[in-house]
């Protein structure tokens, strides 16, 4: 079930048998193995409390495995601190207004790479080339916390990009976006895919994750159901249902027309208008 | 964690279905009545009547244990430090260099123990057997005004949701790398900054719907408020009141009045 590399060798990270329980008792996470490979794009998706925040966390190290171990580059995350493991995987958190707190946008987008002890030339040429990914140059000097929703979290995708990690974790964040705000954010998002860097990206919208994620890892109370390429998770809708998720339109619909040829395995809107053209002109 | 910070627990006993009033006044009586009694053993006999009190409200055991050991820490720190203070009095037990450690202060420091764990674990049976709600109603019953009552009931609401916030702030800013426990004390406190703003920005935002919210569903569009849930004083609270009432009245008439040594 666990896929194959996608661009090179390179393991980022390792989870083994991983469990994780709360303090209060819930157990969030039950015998998780997977792997996360350098340049994946991958979706992590399940319903509300399956766990998917839980897992993202322990790619940083802000929570660690009760059972288990999961490894993030060559480092056991039980034995690093946070501040050195964010230096290989960003967080860009689901509220942006936790985050927030400095007087201009440039230095909020300045203050991951100043924990990191870079040089001011370093520093700067981090936060210029992270301003211009997010087109965030015309806001420059206002105050982030006065900004709209998008552009707040525009600003705090900046500054996990100006840490330039090699593995970044979007944990919901097209919330409160219209859909033109969430196309160009995965625009901005895929570009930076293309780069090499790894994408984790938590998320209910499943015509995102059809257009955009090569891999899909799905939970559902704790326990992985799931892991394994988008077009085969959305071609197995029963697999899917047992997880409480709902497939994206066009794959429902590739479904219904799949006793005319269509394959199960169209996953957007322009796949499926091939494939129905490609049956049309078959049928004149 | 937001367990701790409301230590009600729902259950059905009668110290659960007595008028919230009733609880607050009792409570109120039996706290001055632990000044009243200045002897040990009739300390001891409250704290016992309270520990019973304590067990019939049916909390559950981790929960009572939680709010009673910072008591019983406190308590057993009055017993070791009082003789320590105090050397009036004899016969005196033992002397360490400048210390005398006397018979009556070492009494005295059971007492004091005694009558601060009455203060305190007398205040547990009213959080373990009301609700905020509950508390908030009864104070607005007995003349507070109501939009006080609101105010401490949207905050004693908020406070679980705001300790989330907090902590969530500090694991976005710890993925950014900034190390809490790095550096001196005054740089370490500058790194609270990155806390403190967006917790205060959040709470801000957070209070702006809400007053919204509370707008949309036309707050003090009447002048007069009617309730839902009206309180009711029924014979049973009468009756808990009235003994009570006898349990301070009692000990007070019989120590000011007629100057017993109780």
């Amino acid at each position: 079930m666990i896929p194959k590399p996608s661009i090179d060798d390179e393991r980022l990270a390792a989870f083994r048998d991983v469990d994780f329980t709360y303090e209060d008792g819930t157990e969030a996470l039950r015998g998780i193995t997977l792997d996360i490979w350098k340049g994946e794009h991958i979706a992590l998706v399940g319903g509300n409390g399956s766990g998917k925040t839980t897992l993202a966390k322990h790619l940083n190290g802000l929570l660690t495995p009760t059972g288990g171990n999961v490894i993030v580059g060559e480092f056991d995350t039980c034995k690093e601190p946070v501040a050195r493991l964010a230096r290989t995987v960003g967080y860009v958190f689901q509220n942006p207004d936790h985050q927030l707190f400095c007087p201009t946008v440039t230095d909020e987008v300045q203050f991951g790479p100043r924990n990191f002890g870079l040089s001011d030339s370093e520093i700067a040429e981090k936060t210029d080339r992270a301003l211009e990914i997010m087109t965030l140059d015309h806001l420059k000097a206002e105050p982030p916390m006065s900004l709209s929703l998008g552009d707040r979290r525009r600003v705090s995708i900046a500054s996990v990009i100006a840490t330039d990690p090699e593995m970044i974790v979007l944990d919901e964040p097209f919330t409160g976006l219209d859909a033109k705000e969430a196309d160009e954010l995965m625009r901005v998002v895929n570009g930076i895919n293309r780069e090499g860097k790894t994408i984790i990206l938590i998320t209910h919208d499943m015509r995102v994750v059809a257009e955009h994620s090569e891999r899909v890892i799905v939970l559902a109370e704790g326990r992985l159901m799931l892991d394994c390429r988008t077009r085969k998770v959305f071609s197995e809708s029963s697999l899917l249902r047992d997880s409480g998720l709902t497939p994206p339109p066009v794959s429902q619909l590739a479904h219904r027309l799949g006793e005319y040829g269509v394959s199960p395995e169209t996953l957007t809107v322009d796949e499926l208008a091939e494939e129905i053209a490609r049956l049309m002109e078959g049928a004149k | 964690m937001t367990g701790f910070v409301d230590l009600y627990s729902e259950n059905d006993t009668f110290l659960h279905r007595l008028d919230p009033r009733v609880k607050i006044l009792s409570v109120l009586l039996l706290s001055l009545l632990a000044f009243v009694l200045s002897t040990l053993y009739s300390l001891v006999v409250l704290l016992a009547f309270i520990f019973l009190l304590l067990f019939l409200s049916r909390a559950s055991l981790s929960r009572t244990w939680f709010a009673l050991r910072f008591v019983l820490r406190f308590m057993t720190l009055i017993v070791i430090l009082w003789p320590i203070f105090d050397s009036a009095g004899t016969p005196v037990w033992a002397t360490l260099g400048p210390i005398k450690i006397t018979e009556p202060a070492v009494w005295r420091g059971f007492t004091s123990a005694a009558r601060v764990g009455c203060l305190a674990c007398v205040w547990y049976i009213l959080m373990f057997t009301t609700s905020q709600r509950d508390l908030v109603r009864a104070l607005v019953r007995m003349g507070l005004r109501f939009d006080y009552g609101l105010t401490i009931a949207i905050s004693l609401r908020f406070f679980p949701s705001f300790m989330a916030t907090i902590y969530s702030i500090i694991d976005a800013q710890r993925a950014r790398g900034l190390e809490f426990n790095r550096g001196g004390l005054i740089k370490r406190s500058r790194k609270y900054v990155a806390v403190l703003v967006p917790a205060v920005v959040s709470a801000l935002r957070t209070a702006d719907s809400l007053s919204l919210a509370l707008q949309s569903r036309a707050y003090g569009a009447k002048a007069r408020r009617t309730y839902l849930r009206q309180l009711k004083m029924r014979r049973s609270d009468f009756a808990a009141l009235a003994i009570v009432t006898a349990l301070f009245v009692v000990p007070f008439v019989a120590k000011y009045v007629f100057f017993v040594h109780i």
